[in-house]
């Protein structure tokens, strides 16, 4: 019964969340209201037994995307009101498409229920989730996972790419240069006369 | 222009050798030189069939074609687009060629669209005067009308026959011999339909009466052209035709009825036109017109080798005849009207004898009635046609008696244009500008030579080959041509014309007549002697009356000078305006087409069919374009909402059908 | 072991040089790109090749995760060397115009692999990792451009818009995973065949919509123009070409194997697809005064062609669309070959009008572009044609004749905009003078023209690549 509850309880917030996303005036709202919604979805997977997701929705995507997220609107100067103008024009029959589609759901789901209501079982073996996901992580599914890897370096070589500059002037930080130093080139001995300072 | 004329003088020697091995030797050939079109049950190869027939006619059209191009070198000396000139004959001689040479009804349509084309390009070749535009847009819609029947013919013959290739289609006549089919809501035999079809086409194309308007005007076109095209070669295409389908003719009684009535009358109807012509050109090809009646009547009488022979040695003395003309305008400045010529024999004396020779070949001059073959080219294949037309007659075959008379009249008329031709030309005063009189002056070597290398076909042409073409010596024809005329022409007595030919009647000199006519009543192989002398007997008659018009007295000048005060008679102006057929055919068809075209075009093209289609559809097009540019408007929600109607959109249509 | 590594050379050579370019290029102390891009050329080819190199392998590995058949050894042949051949396309663009960096090379490699995985995947979750492996390089690709706005924003649009695509196509992978019980291809076409319940089509739908997105078929075509517009050329060039090619052989896979059974279904889905986009981009070509956004209509268009050949749900269908695909990734190349060969002296040739008096100024160039414009038209004797032909008749065959009649109308609006240029090009006066162009391109052009014409018709090669694709085809089914 509880879990009955809680799962509408977390499930109304998340939609009711979403939907505040998109009707806050202030983005910082919006994003406040973005982290309420993944919180809520947390809630479901621990829920449904999925912890490990839970926690990794919680530290990835509020920790990390929604911060960075907040640290972007608060950064960039975007008139939200303007942009809203737009959207506000096209609402009605923006609810028309999205009511059709919301009908559409709601077909395949009825019918999920009514016809033949398989669900999901969790396994026999009682095994603890990361120890789930540590058995095929690396045996079944290690192409995917090399695969999934390689997805993350061209995100991070499409980042460097588009933001890196090599500019004259600017101070970095060169670590092999810095480990490479010796007192010789790292140091200059130097004999400070009283009152006169270095030069 | 070497290269050209060098290769035709080639092809024209080994054409000569094909009819000697083929002729002769009977070494036959049917090459497939590789498969041209392979559609369902249609197939058609590119072929060469060389019998007899086509032996033939490839001496015909290369020889013609060779000398032709020899003499264009001189005719068209001043011409300043001879390398178009020269590849138009050579395109037409490779279409000519074509023509003849295939083994099916495809590759034939092909080579005959082919020659279409060059002649409408040759006839306005001096695509500046505004009458050659003119005629040769006369000539190639006329011959469509022809190609249409020609083309529902080949269709027809598909249909039926299930194949295209002559050898299968002419073995196959007599199982189908009993067919019907619907055509115009009627229903026809299929063989009678298949030849009058194909008819249609050959009377396009060799200017018989109803089509034979656009001939006259041809003669817009270079002279050269006009030999070659327009008297040798192309158009006897439509005899060829018929020859070639002689099997499907054989079959096909009714047909070759009318063809013999269609033949006969036009033999008739341009001789008559001819009598009364002023433009030396036109002449002549009302003289083609009605020589090519001749060759159909034959044709339709069932002896098709009379008719080819008359083809052969037509070839060589009208190609003769228009080269002369040639020959006479070039002297005289490109003036091709007779009434201001005259009296230029002196001046242009080769030309002069060979126009003679011409003559002397076109009505007929020979000795009849004797063992010995002595007379001119014309001589021995007109009168072969005549007698052949005479047996049809005397077979009960209403048609063949008609084309009889009416080639003995035309003869006659035959005789008196062509001789008064020569007499306005180069006899009598002379009625034209001094200065170009005095500048007139015989035509460069290279004009002559052709002139008297044809000279001699038309002297040599009908002696030499007679015993060939007619008597089928040595097998000449070799299953070419039915060498009997077949069943379906059992009216004809084959018999005495065979006779007739091989010089062996005896049986056939039956009857005896006696009493003072007794000698032209009884019979020399076969015929009364007075059919074998008809002919020559209207050709001096012809003579002697242009001679008593044309040379007494004042002559010619004094007709020119009678026709300008009165306007010339009813008849004379009826025959000068050629029975006024160019007008019937403007009020009623030419204005009707175009009345008919103005609203085909302004409703049906134009509103309708533009409207709805191209224009409606550019329209539709365009607007679409800019409502879909408006869409498109850069705007990332607007890209993202899209993507999100189409996938609701698709879901729904998914689940129509569906029912979930 | 071996057998795993041999079946999956291709891959393994890709990740691996382009790893180890990427670390050459890092550290290396100057600019290496020149080099970084022949190599990588050199790794396209040895990509495309090796796999016939081994002796074409057949079968499945990472338990499933990826199959290697017929079909993908075809697929990576024809990825291999339209990436390959763009990449030897973009280099004197991008000298000219200082852009010139490795990690270009690098992504068109990870670009290459991720298409890879892409025709040769058998779950859904190495088909997301393959799309997105593919898109991401995609959309750094487009904004490589990165000081230019135009570039910037071509790749934040297809950056955001392809999120949402990916949204899709998760959405429809979780509701299909959901109702089946399994990510596998084989495991789906099992469950498939007992009855497919509402879920599972909504979740295909889902599915080829996101898909769609990727081969930009209307309605989910709205980022080509502006991608197409904005991206530098040669990027322009490869994205109409081979990711395209890959997407479509995708789609191909997974609607015969896990969907064959719900041909009717997919089919109407295909069909819309193929007629919208077919007319959305014949008709909205109309317009265009731009070289690149007209050929991002083309390319849409001619996505609607190859749908039409796949809404056969047949075997023929399936190769119609490669053949049609081949013929038009051989012809995208030429055309952008011939494009980056234009250049005036304000820079590059963008604008339709600029192409005045080609004919006069560089005669070749016409020919060769004329060419490609009649082939993309559909002229025979060129290879357009046979695309085309071998495209509409599965669909003729499959009783979709009014289809084939509505994509013959599309052909003929679409001739239109060719012809507007061919008609520019030959007919209008020359005010502009062109730049004489780098050898690579010349010979690339002539090359793909070639192909187009002549060389592909010849039955020695005809006949072989013909027996080739219709043994990839059948290897679907």
């Amino acid at each position: 019964m509880l879990t009955v509850i809680s799962f509408y309880l977390l499930a109304f917030v998340a939609v009711a969340a979403a939907f505040m996303v998109i009707a806050a005036r202030n983005p910082v709202h919006s994003v406040m209201y973005l982290i309420l919604t993944f919180f809520s979805a947390a809630g479901l997977f621990i829920l449904m037994g999925a912890e490990f997701l839970a926690l990794l929705l919680v530290m990835v995507y509020v920790g990390a995307v929604a911060v960075l997220f907040l640290f972007v609107v608060m950064m960039l100067d975007v008139d939200f009101v303007e942009m809203k103008q737009g959207f506000l024009n096209n609402i009605g029959f923006g609810l028309l498409v999205a009511g059709i589609l919301l009908l559409e759901m709601l077909m395949v789901g009825a019918t999920y229920v009514w016809k033949d209501g398989s669900t999901v079982v969790a396994r026999g073996d009682e095994v603890s989730n990361i120890e789930a996901f540590g058995r095929v992580l690396y045996t079944d599914y290690a192409g995917v996972f090399e695969a999934a890897g390689f997805v993350l370096l061209v995100a991070m070589i499409g980042a460097i790419v588009l933001t890196l500059r090599d500019r004259d002037g600017v101070r970095k930080q060169d670590a092999m240069s810095q480990m490479s130093r010796t007192k010789e080139t790292g140091m200059e001995m130097v004999d400070i006369e009283p009152g006169h300072g270095v030069g | 222009m070497v290269v050209t004329t060098g290769l035709l003088f080639l092809s024209a020697i080994l054409s000569w050798v094909a009819l000697y091995k083929v002729g002769i030797g009977h070494e036959e050939a049917d090459i497939k030189v590789l498969r041209w079109m392979d559609v369902g049950d249609m197939k058609a190869d590119w072929a060469f069939k060389i019998d007899t027939l086509t032996a033939v006619m490839l001496v015909v059209v290369n020889s013609v074609s060779a000398l032709v191009h020899l003499y264009s070198w001189g005719y068209m000396s001043d011409d300043e687009f001879k390398p178009r000139f020269f590849s138009y004959l050579s395109l037409f001689t490779f279409a000519m060629l074509m023509l003849v040479t295939s083994n099916n009804f495809i590759q034939l349509f092909f080579g005959w669209e082919g020659v279409g084309l060059a002649s409408y390009l040759l006839i306005g070749y001096y695509f500046k005067k505004d009458t050659a535009n003119a005629a040769s847009i006369k000539a190639f819609v006329t011959n469509r009308v022809g190609d249409v029947g020609l083309a529902l013919g080949v269709m027809t013959v598909f249909l039926v026959f299930g194949s295209v290739n002559f050898d299968v289609v002419f073995n196959a006549i007599a199982e189908n011999s009993d067919r019907r089919l619907p055509f115009l809501g009627m229903e026809f035999n299929a063989i009678e339909l298949i030849a009058a079809l194909l008819f249609i086409g050959a009377m396009g194309k060799s200017a018989q009466f109803v089509l034979h308007v656009w001939l006259p005007d041809a003669m817009e076109g270079p002279t050269p052209v006009s030999a070659l095209i327009h008297a040798a070669t192309m158009v006897t295409a439509g005899v060829f035709l018929v020859c070639r389908a002689s099997s499907i003719y054989e079959a096909a009684p009714i047909t070759s009825g009318f063809i013999t009535a269609m033949g006969a009358f036009t033999a008739l109807f341009a001789a008559t036109v001819a009598l009364v012509q002023n433009d030396i050109k036109r002449v002549i090809a009302y003289s083609t017109c009605s020589q090519l009646g001749y060759m159909f009547f034959a044709a339709g009488v069932g002896a098709y080798s009379a008719a080819m022979f008359h083809l052969f040695t037509h070839a060589f003395f009208k190609a003769l005849l228009f080269l002369c003309a040639g020959s006479v305008i070039h002297a005289l400045h490109h003036e091709q009207d007779m009434r201001k010529m005259g009296g230029i024999r002196k001046k242009v004396p080769i030309t002069y004898a060979a126009m003679i020779v011409g003559t002397l070949a076109i009505t007929g001059i020979g000795i009849p009635a004797i063992e010995a073959k002595i007379g001119f080219a014309g001589f021995f294949s007109k009168d072969a046609i005549i007698e052949a037309a005479y047996s049809a007659g005397i077979a009960g075959s209403g048609s063949g008696s008609f084309a009889f008379w009416v080639g003995i009249t035309a003869a006659l008329m035959t005789s008196f244009y062509s001789w008064r031709l020569i007499f306005m030309t180069f006899h009598g005063d002379y009625r034209g500008d001094k200065h170009t009189f005095d500048h007139a002056h015989e035509s460069p070597k290279v004009m002559l030579v052709p002139l008297a290398l044809l000279s001699l076909g038309a002297i040599l042409a009908g002696a030499v080959f007679y015993k060939y073409f007619m008597g089928n010596a040595g097998d000449f024809w070799h299953g070419a041509l039915p060498s009997k005329y077949g069943a379906g022409h059992a009216a004809i007595a084959p018999d005495y014309l065979m006779a007739a030919a091989e010089g062996s009647a005896d049986g056939y000199d039956t009857v005896k007549h006696t009493g003072p006519f007794a000698f032209l009543f009884n019979t020399f192989h076969g015929y009364p002697r007075w059919v074998l002398f008809l002919p020559l007997i209207v050709s001096l008659s012809g003579l002697f009356i242009a001679f008593m018009m044309y040379m007494r007295g004042e002559g010619a000048a004094k007709h020119i000078r009678t026709v300008e005060e009165t306007g010339g008679g009813p008849l004379y102006n009826f025959l000068l305006n050629k029975w006024y057929i160019d007008e019937l055919y403007d009020v009623t068809i030419v204005k009707g087409a175009r009345k008919l075209g103005d609203i085909f075009w302004k409703i049906g093209d134009v509103k309708i069919i533009d409207g709805l289609g191209p224009n409606g559809v550019a329209a539709f097009a365009a607007g679409s374009a800019k409502r879909l540019s408006k869409i498109q408007s850069g705007f990332l929600y607007h890209y993202a909402f899209v993507m999100l109607i189409g996938v609701a959109a698709i879901i729904a249509l998914v689940f129509r059908t569906v029912g979930g | 072991m071996l057998q795993t590594i041999s079946l999956f050379a291709p891959q393994l050579v890709l990740a691996f040089f382009a790893s180890q370019l990427l670390s050459t290029g890092a550290f290396a102390k100057k600019d290496i790109s020149v080099g970084v891009r022949y190599f990588a050329v050199g790794v396209l080819v040895l990509y495309a090749l090796i796999g016939f190199v081994l002796g074409q392998p057949t079968g499945t590995a990472f338990k499933g995760a990826l199959i290697v058949d017929s079909y993908s050894h075809y697929m990576n042949f024809f990825l291999g060397m339209s990436a390959a051949a763009a990449l030897m396309f973009s280099k004197s663009f991008f000298q000219t115009e200082k852009l010139d960096r490795f990690e270009f090379s690098v992504l068109v490699l990870y670009c290459t692999l991720g298409m890879s995985i892409m025709v040769s995947s058998n779950t859904l979750l190495s088909l997301y990792i393959g799309i997105e492996m593919q898109s991401l390089a995609l959309y750094v690709m487009a904004a490589f451009n990165r000081d230019s706005l135009r570039a910037s924003e071509a790749g934040l649009k297809y950056f955001v818009l392809g999120a949402i695509s990916s949204g899709l196509l998760l959405y429809g992978a979780s509701l299909i995973y959901g109702f089946t019980g399994s990510l596998e291809f084989t495991h789906i076409a099992q469950v498939v065949s007992e009855g497919a319940t509402p879920g599972i089509i909504a979740g295909m739908v889902f599915l080829l919509c996101g898909l769609a997105f990727k081969i930009s078929a209307a309605p989910f075509h709205m980022w080509t123009p502006d991608v197409y517009e904005g991206s530098p050329t040669p990027v322009t060039g490869f994205f109409a070409g081979a990711p395209k090619f890959a997407a479509m052989a995708l789609i191909a896979r997974l609607l015969v194997g896990p969907f064959g059974d719900i041909t009717t279904q997919w089919q109407q889905v295909i069909i819309v697809l193929a007629v919208l986009s077919m007319f959305v981009g014949a008709i909205g070509a109309l317009t265009q005064t731009n070289i690149k956004r007209l050929m991002a209509y083309s390319s849409i268009a001619n996505m609607g062609y190859a749908l039409v050949a796949l809404s056969a749900g047949t075997q023929a269908g399936v190769k119609g669309m490669l053949i049609f695909m081949s013929i038009y990734t051989i012809t995208v190349i030429g055309i952008f070959a011939c494009i980056l060969q234009m250049r005036i002296r304000n820079g590059m040739v963008e604008q339709i009008s600029d192409l005045a008096g080609l004919s006069k100024t560089n005669r070749g160039l016409a020919i060769v572009l004329t060419m490609f414009m009649f082939s993309v038209m559909g002229i025979p004797p060129l290879l357009g044609f046979f695309g085309k032909f071998f495209a509409f008749i599965p669909a003729m065959e499959a009783g979709l004749t009014w289809l084939v009649v509505l994509a013959l109308v599309a052909s003929v609006i679409g001739a239109f905009y060719y012809l507007r240029l061919v008609k520019i090009m030959w007919g209008d006066e020359n005010e502009n003078e062109f730049v004489q162009a780098p050898k690579t391109l010349r010979g690339l052009a002539v090359i793909t023209a070639l192909l187009v014409f002549p060389l592909l018709l010849l039955p020695m090669i005809s006949i072989p690549a013909q027996s080739w694709i219709s043994q990839a085809a059948a290897s679907l089914f």
